[in-house]
């Protein structure tokens, strides 16, 4: 309690002594004066549609811009019915590729193979939908015997391309941080290389492996371009609402394809940025929790070292 | 013997999902390439105006040096100041956290803050600066987070040496430790660049139009984009695929040689550093 009271004024008066510390703590707390930003402005835009709609803005059923009516149940029922079954794809895909890169791979290999899923990871998403219109799109309508192609199970498997980088990178870096004593230990008792994987690595990295599918899901949830693209953009709940092969409109590509038309000030416009407020919230608390998941891991992990 | 089989197979098993990832990369790249015969000189130095992509190429380059200008800065100093000065206690935490926050917003709604605010509430209008203001939005956590990588490498010694020589803790820092991390800084610029070079959402409200006059005059008119009109050609135009893979293949090409050029560098500068493992 004592240090804690001398710590602040300590802290600002360094602050005012150098202004140089001035400067570096002002560029240091940019990120947080833009998210209060962000909030305080989507909140302020968004509000004549809160206040016209109140909770039906996200309850309700139907969003059709041309009776204004804006409910935008559909919309976030299709973004988590798109992210969930991209998620179902890419989080054993992405863990069981991080286990075989850490634990199996050769370590000449492993650069290589980490800058190869770091370029997928760069590749535009604009790129990703085009490459999903022409080829996958048709595909899987040929597949299903369907007149187009663009629906969730699409947006979905691209999602799903997308957020394997993102998975594999961070579940990766949680994998190889598994201290190397403990492995060590356990094939010093005669466990094999998979026992000590299944035993040892998996248990001590369970935490950060959610918080990286966390993460995932807060990137797919938030990815426009692409989805937009495949979709197949209709506002309705699909029949029944586990149909894969139905269309969908997800909240973001919602937002991309209607602000354009969208007169500022009108209620369209104000519903849009409803819609950014919800996303804003999700993914805001997506990520804190992912965050506190691998803070409260690494600590325990630490406590009994 | 068994036993060891078995251990094969299980890791073989845990390999064929990576095999997915590759197929994936080669199934892109592939699909892409199938659309190299449609670029040539000419479609890349023609005006828009006449059917080439000249200015979208340079609207482009013009995004993003601009963000990486502001984003460049601002995320090293931030970094300097997370890892050189910043007091263990609940604000640096916050701080640190928001960073976080910031690289999770989905872009299109840094799109929709970048219209609210910099186009109306700082009145630059759907304009060049908008644009580069709401990508350096997007830069910025990768700046930081590279940065700070690049800094905690260099051993504490060497800013120690200067310490001791009477420096400040400033002209130590930016002498010793800054210096000796620029190429990691640089990368991690690179890195923020490559991964906002592809990007559409952010500027679709912000900085771009479908056809410009030329390039823009000044940071205060519209520009044109690569992946913005990539976009509006697939959405809305539905132009024949043959000049759509043209701008795909330009922007794909740009955006993987600022990611290799990157990766190589910092490949190189670990191998050249000694204290750098």
């Amino acid at each position: 309690m004592k240090h804690k009271m001398l710590k602040t004024p300590k802290f600002f008066k360094r602050l005012k002594s150098q202004p140089i510390e001035v400067i570096l703590f002002f560029c240091a707390s940019f990120s947080i004066i833009v998210l209060f930003l962000m909030l305080l402005f989507t909140v302020k835009e968004g509000f004549f549609a809160f206040s016209k709609f109140g909770l039906n803005l996200i309850l309700g059923q139907r969003w059709d811009t041309n009776r204004n009516m804006y409910g935008a149940f559909p919309l976030i029922y299709s973004s988590f019915m798109v992210v969930s079954g991209a998620l179902m794809i890419s989080v054993p895909l992405g863990v069981s590729t991080s286990i075989f890169i850490v634990e199996v791979m050769p370590f000449s290999l492993r650069d290589i193979f980490k800058s190869t899923i770091e370029l997928l990871a760069s590749i535009p998403s604009v790129i990703y939908g085009f490459i999903g219109k022409i080829t996958l799109a048709p595909f899987i309508a040929s597949l299903f015997g369907l007149f187009s192609g663009e629906n969730a199970l699409t947006a979905s498997l691209i999602l799903a391309v997308m957020t394997t980088p993102t998975i594999i990178g961070i579940s990766g870096e949680i994998i190889a941080a598994v201290p190397k004593d403990y492995k060590e230990a356990a094939l010093a008792l005669g466990a094999t290389k998979w026992q000590t994987v299944k035993g040892i690595v998996l248990p001590l990295s369970k935490s950060g492996i959610l918080a990286s599918v966390m993460l995932g899901f807060g990137r797919a949830i938030g990815e426009t371009i692409a989805v937009l693209m495949v979709a197949g953009n209709v506002a309705k709940i699909p029949t029944p609402p586990w149909n894969y092969l139905d269309p969908v409109y997800p909240v973001t590509a919602v937002i991309a394809m209607q602000m354009g038309e969208a007169a500022v000030g009108s209620l369209e416009y104000s519903a849009l940025f409803g819609l950014g407020l919800i996303l804003f919230v999700i993914t805001f608390i997506v990520n804190t929790l992912a965050d506190l998941i691998v803070k409260k891991g690494s600590l325990k992990r630490g406590a009994k070292l | 013997m068994n036993g060891i089989v078995k251990e094969r197979l299980i890791f073989a098993t845990l390999g064929i999902p990576m095999l997915f990832c590759l197929l994936a990369f080669i199934w892109i790249v592939g699909t892409l390439l199938t659309g190299i015969g449609t670029v040539n000189w000419k479609l890349l130095t023609t005006s828009v105006l006449k059917g080439g992509i000249f200015e979208m190429i340079i609207g482009t380059m013009y995004l993003l040096l601009g963000a990486a200008g502001i984003a460049g800065p601002i995320g090293v100093l931030a970094a300097v100041y997370l890892v050189e000065y910043a007091p263990s206690g609940k604000l640096t935490r916050m701080l640190d956290q928001s960073i976080n926050n910031l690289a999770g917003v989905p872009s299109v709604v840094i799109g929709l803050f970048g219209y609210t605010f910099f186009c109306r509430q700082l009145s630059l209008g759907v304009s060049l600066a908008a644009g580069w203001l709401t990508l350096a939005l997007m830069m910025l956590p990768i700046v930081i987070r590279g940065t700070e990588e690049a800094i905690k490498m260099v051993p504490a010694s060497f800013k120690e040496a200067a310490l001791a020589l009477g420096a400040t803790r400033w002209r130590a820092v930016s002498s010793t430790t800054l210096s000796a991390s620029m190429p990691g800084i640089v990368t991690s610029v690179i890195l923020g660049m490559a991964r906002v070079a592809g990007e559409t959402a952010a500027i679709l409200f912000t900085a771009c139009v479908s056809v410009t006059r030329g390039l823009p005059r000044s940071p205060f008119e519209p520009v044109m984009a690569l992946s913005y009109n990539l976009f509006v050609q697939i959405v809305a135009l539905g132009t024949p695929a043959q000049r759509v893979f043209g701008i795909a293949l330009v922007l794909f090409s740009i955006v993987a040689s600022l990611a290799i050029f990157a990766i190589i560098l910092r490949t190189h500068y670990r191998r050249k550093q000694p204290w750098l493992r």
